[in-house]
């Protein structure tokens, strides 16, 4: 679903984030980027979704290849890839309903959306997928009043509400205590699972990718160092994504 | 951590040698020029409290002739308090108008030129600068006596007022929706109208209602000058001897500064 051919990026002052970066994400599948801060895990998310434009590669979601759209195309084709971030990002005075269904709002032009509204349809949508999440009592309450689970649930009902097809995860339990990061690690891997997403997830948390992944994905320096499923997958080709350059 | 603070002390011992002094010269000369400026604004004022005790039996003659208030006439009071407080509603209803327009130009995270930017902070800034009595000073001259004048002064006042609020407000904005909601492809205009427009209105609200508390305490004095209103209808009276019309106004205004700052109070802590 998510293919990634040679994805390179390099900064102006020279600097290489990413190098020759192949991965693939089928339908279906959790795959899990690790990496030590500063490794390219980030960077990698921020070319796939193009607020970083990468200087060579190719990225295909379905049949669209991405890195060479612009403009209107390329928020069209952007449609298939949702992301989350560490942070839900949430409008706070709003109700949690509106803003699940915020990510609907790039399939509709109209003169309701862009005043604010909705179509009725899509506030039924919302309410199915804050149902997914787990949330469904809560549609009525404010954004702002929800605890750091919740509002991260609620970020991916936003998500899915988006209709994707990908789903990119930035750190998504970074903020959160261990339960609720557990329960979001669950959630993902039950939408990959039934929902037929492919979902690629960057991680801090070793334990949490072990647990959860179909693949883990190893980033060092911008270049792509293992990509195994966990239960091959030695601790020790984990470790050395964290160690410090030799000086 | 040790080595640092030994590597360090000599240095920091040279400037104990003559830092402690030059700060305590530095504290005296700040304390003269204190009691300079004390002492000289009580000079340039002429305050004299002999003429204050005298004052007060004019105070108490003052007060003997004014009461009791002449609430026969309360009726013929009411279009006045009705103007004061239309001109206070008007003046802030085109202050927030014309106020969020240019607070949008004016914040620098949205704002969308840089020479719009500096016009927008300079109209903002021209307007605030310029007390409202003058601005009512102003409009009198150009469109004559009546609430008419008192409404633009307070319009324009509040545009500066209004706009520099707005403008932190929309800098201060938390940002992470919009970046959201760029992600999930929603066009501009929705980004406007479903991420920043809901996380503004509270805010804009709120400040505006304060606004409208403050321009009617103010469109209360514009009559003086010209611009309808009780303070038309105070200086009149006050100019006839007439102290029991006065101490009657006195009240009404009384009544609705607090009335209003009350109601505004109320209605801010429901937005919050």
């Amino acid at each position: 679903m998510l293919r990634v051919r040679r994805l390179s990026l390099r900064y102006p002052n020279g600097k290489l984030a990413l190098a020759d970066l192949d991965l693939n994400v089928r339908a279906g599948e959790l795959v899990t980027v690790l990496g030590s801060n500063g490794s390219g895990k980030t960077t990698l998310l921020r070319c796939l979704v193009r607020t970083l434009k990468p200087t060579a590669g190719e990225v295909w979601v379905s049949e669209t290849e991405l890195t060479r759209l612009e403009g209107e195309k390329l928020r069209r084709a952007r449609l298939e890839l949702a992301i989350i971030s560490q942070h839900a990002s949430l409008v706070k005075r709003r109700s949690v309903l509106a803003n699940v269904a915020t990510g609907s709002l790039g399939r509709h032009d109209s003169w309701r959306t862009n005043l604010g509204g909705f179509p009725d349809h899509e506030f039924q949508a919302a309410q199915r997928y804050l149902g997914e999440v787990g949330l469904a009592d809560l549609g009525r309450q404010r954004a702002g009043t929800l605890s750091g689970g919740q509002a991260q649930r609620v970020s991916i009902a936003r998500a899915l509400a988006q209709r994707p097809r990908v789903l990119l995860a930035d750190e998504p339990v970074a903020s959160l205590d261990p339960e609720a990061a557990e329960e979001i690690m669950r959630l993902l891997r039950r939408l990959a699972v039934e929902g037929k997403l492919a979902v690629l997830c960057v991680l801090h948390q070793v334990e949490l990718a072990y647990a959860y992944a179909d693949r883990i994905v190893g980033i060092r320096d911008g270049r792509k160092i293992f990509d195994e499923a966990p239960a091959g997958l030695p601790r020790d080709s984990v470790r050395y994504l964290y160690i410090e350059r030799a000086a | 951590m040790t080595v640092g603070s030994e590597t360090q002390s000599p240095l920091a011992a040279a400037f104990r040698g003559w830092g402690a002094p030059a700060a305590s010269a530095l504290r005296v000369v700040l304390i003269l020029v204190g009691i300079l400026v004390v002492a000289q604004s009580f000079w340039m004022v002429q305050a004299r409290p002999q003429d204050l005790i005298t004052g007060v039996f004019g105070m108490a003659d003052f007060l003997r002739r004014a009461s009791p208030p002449d609430f026969s006439r309360l009726d013929a009071a009411l279009w006045p308090t009705l103007e004061t407080v239309d001109i206070a509603i008007f003046g802030t209803i085109v202050g927030v108008v014309l106020a969020v327009p240019l607070a949008l130009m004016a914040a620098a995270n949205v704002t969308p030129a840089r020479w719009l930017y500096f016009l927008a902070r300079g109209i903002i800034g021209f307007a605030r600068a310029v007390p409202d009595l003058v601005w009512a000073l102003l409009f009198v001259t150009a469109v004559g006596l009546g609430p008419f004048p008192g409404g633009l002064a307070l319009a324009v006042h509040s545009i500066g007022m209004l706009g520099r609020l707005f403008a932190e407000t929309i800098e201060q904005m938390d940002m992470a929706p919009v970046d959201a909601l760029t992600l999930t492809g929603a066009r501009r205009i929705q980004i406007f109208t479903h991420a920043i427009v809901p996380s503004l209105l509270p805010s804009f609200l709120g400040i505006s209602l304060y606004r409208l508390d403050e321009n009617i305490r103010s469109s209360l004095v514009l009559g003086f000058v010209g611009a309808g209103g009780i303070g038309f209808q105070l200086l009149t009276y006050m100019n006839l001897f007439d102290y029991r019309k006065v101490s009657l106004y006195l009240i009404i205004t009384f009544v609705l500064v607090l009335g209003a700052e009350r109601i505004s109070a109320v209605l801010r802590q429901k937005l919050a």
